[in-house]
């Protein structure tokens, strides 16, 4: 089917810019994760990608084809951020009407596996619980047996038995080749399910790359220490050079630096009493928050 | 073609499933209509006919502006806020098929009203009339229930699921009572009367009445009924393609 391509998206609401000119590329038969803070654009571009709205400027390509055309309804799947039902339906009924739009739809049994609803084929959608509803959309999204599966936000509403069974169903349809591309604001999700990430901050990509090149990418380190003696304020920290946060839980301390190598004699030298010292390398999670940070603090650039 | 069966079968379902379908469409024109029958005599005549007909194709009308403009309406509605419109236009399934399916499904269901509502009064009041005046009536009142799902169309186009529950309640209501479906016009004051005149729910009222009682139908009406469809019909597709380019 090929990758899926953005190339200079602009999309505006009014005279609020959603996107500002978002290029970035998902690999055809891989998992990528689109990272990024609310607001980012996240659900902008899933719905541009998806034909439900139109790009100011630029385009969006599924391999020879542009986003919107008819012929990828037959190929694509998707979960909204809604869980839609047709009430009145049985969780079957639904499942087998959605099967009935698509020229080779999954088999039905499949279908209530992969959400965990085979007990409940019989009940009425509109009597299944949030989290119920949200694995029946994943159903819904399957139906066609999509080779792009594009999912906003999935396992929002989901209790972890659920994301855990989802996780593992995704990597089942990973291995099989198709291209899954989904939005998601838990970063361990982003670490642990996606081959490649994107991180997305104002309506612009900030990063992109594989979950360990990210952190390559980014050689975020954080120094951690006990004060023993006096207490020392924050700022003092921050005055160092080379740090870029400080956070602090009693008198456990935490610098970020991309220098500790720089960083840790001057420490020494300060005459702060320190006790336990520690080196890590930062998880996803910070440097994320330094990304995406950054982009916001100096208008939208990256530094 | 089998998607759109399918659909039109599902739709079917999801409307008859309803519980207010069963209230509103079915128990509460029953009601009604056993009601005025009883009080004002099945027998007594009233425009030409007796109110065993009369008031039949009366309540008939009102079941089918409820389930036409109302259910119709506030179901559509529910439908762009729950996303469920956003999820079809994702499917193969174009959003025009999947309307027709909901038009097929209704004229289906207004077929099935009209057969409890007419077997109803045949079998509990003796109601008389030639055969092809029963098959007249009945075709009538499916074929003037379009011009109601175009104002069901209308209305569904409310974005606030409570507003349009109630502006569809209080027009197929008002609708009703003030186009004489509970009362004749003619127990109105005079600037009622004018009013309720120029309502398309009279209209089609009308129309059914003038069938049962001379066999003819109220040309005049038939055409103001689907002026009233026209515009209905206009005004939503307006305000839809106006939002779409905003």
């Amino acid at each position: 089917m090929g990758p899926i391509v953005f190339d200079h998206v602009v999309k505006k609401y009014g005279n609020r810019e959603a996107l500002k000119g978002l290029s970035v590329t998902f690999p055809s038969g891989q998992v990528t994760a689109l990272l990024g803070p609310n607001g980012a654009g996240k659900t902008t571009a899933v719905s541009i990608l998806l034909g439900l709205s139109k790009a100011t400027k630029g385009t969006v390509n599924v391999g020879e084809y542009q986003a919107g055309d008819r012929i990828l309804r037959q190929r694509m799947g998707a979960m909204l951020q809604e869980s839609p039902v047709a009430d009145g339906l049985q969780v079957r009924e639904m499942l087998n009407l959605f099967r009935g739009y698509y020229r080779e739809p999954l088999p039905l049994d499949h279908l209530l596996v992969i959400s965990g609803l085979e007990q409940k084929a019989n009940r009425r959608v509109s009597s299944l619980s949030g989290g119920e509803k949200r694995r029946l959309s994943f159903a819904l999204a399957m139906a066609g047996n999509p080779d792009i599966i594009v999912l906003d936000e999935p396992t929002t509403g989901m209790d972890v038995e659920s994301r855990m069974r989802f996780w593992e169903v995704i990597r089942v349809y990973a291995i099989q080749g198709k291209t899954i591309l989904f939005t998601t604001h838990y970063l361990e999700e982003a670490d642990t399910a996606a081959d490649h990430i994107a991180v997305i901050a104002d309506g612009r990509l900030v990063a992109e790359g594989t979950p360990q090149s990210l952190k390559a990418a980014m050689p975020l380190r954080k120094i951690t220490f006990r004060i023993s003696g006096e207490l020392i304020s924050e700022q003092q920290l921050l005055a160092l050079p080379g740090v870029q946060e400080v956070r602090r839980a009693d008198d456990l301390m935490e610098l970020f630096s991309v220098d500790t190598d720089r960083l840790l004699p001057l420490l020494l030298q300060s005459g702060i009493q320190m006790t336990d010292i520690q080196i890590h390398a930062a998880k996803l999670e910070e440097v994320f928050h330094q990304l995406t940070r950054g982009s916001a603090e100096s208008g939208g650039s990256i530094r | 073609m089998k998607p759109f069966v399918a659909q039109s079968k599902a739709e079917i379902l999801r409307l008859v499933r309803s519980p207010f379908f069963l209230l509103f469409s079915v128990l509460m024109p029953i009601a009604f209509y056993s009601i005025f029958a009883f009080l004002n005599g099945a027998d007594a005549e009233i425009g030409g006919t007796t109110w065993g007909a009369y008031s039949l194709m009366s309540m008939t009308a009102f079941s089918l502006i409820g389930t036409a403009a109302g259910q119709f309406g506030i179901r559509l509605s529910y439908e762009r806020k729950d996303g469920l419109i956003k999820l079809m236009k994702l499917t193969p399934l174009s959003t025009s098929a999947w309307i027709a399916a909901k038009i097929t499904a209704h004229l289906l269901v207004h077929t099935l009203i009209i057969a409890v509502m007419f077997g109803y009064s045949a079998i509990v009041f003796d109601t008389e009339l030639p055969g092809w005046r029963w098959l007249a009536s009945g075709s009538w009142l499916i074929v003037g229930s379009i011009p109601f799902l175009a104002l069901g169309i209308l209305l569904g186009t409310i974005r606030n699921t409570d507003a349009a529950t109630a502006v569809s309640n209080l027009v197929y209501m008002g609708l009703s009572i003030l186009g004489g479906l509970w009362m004749p016009l003619s127990t109105f004051p005079n600037w009622m009367q004018k009013l309720g005149a120029l309502l398309p729910s009279h209209a089609y009222a009308s129309t059914s009445w003038s069938i049962v009682a001379n066999g003819s139908a109220a040309w005049m009406d038939v055409l103001v009924l689907l002026g009233y469809g026209a515009v209905f019909l206009m005004t939503a597709v307006f305000v839809q393609s106006r939002r779409e380019n905003a």
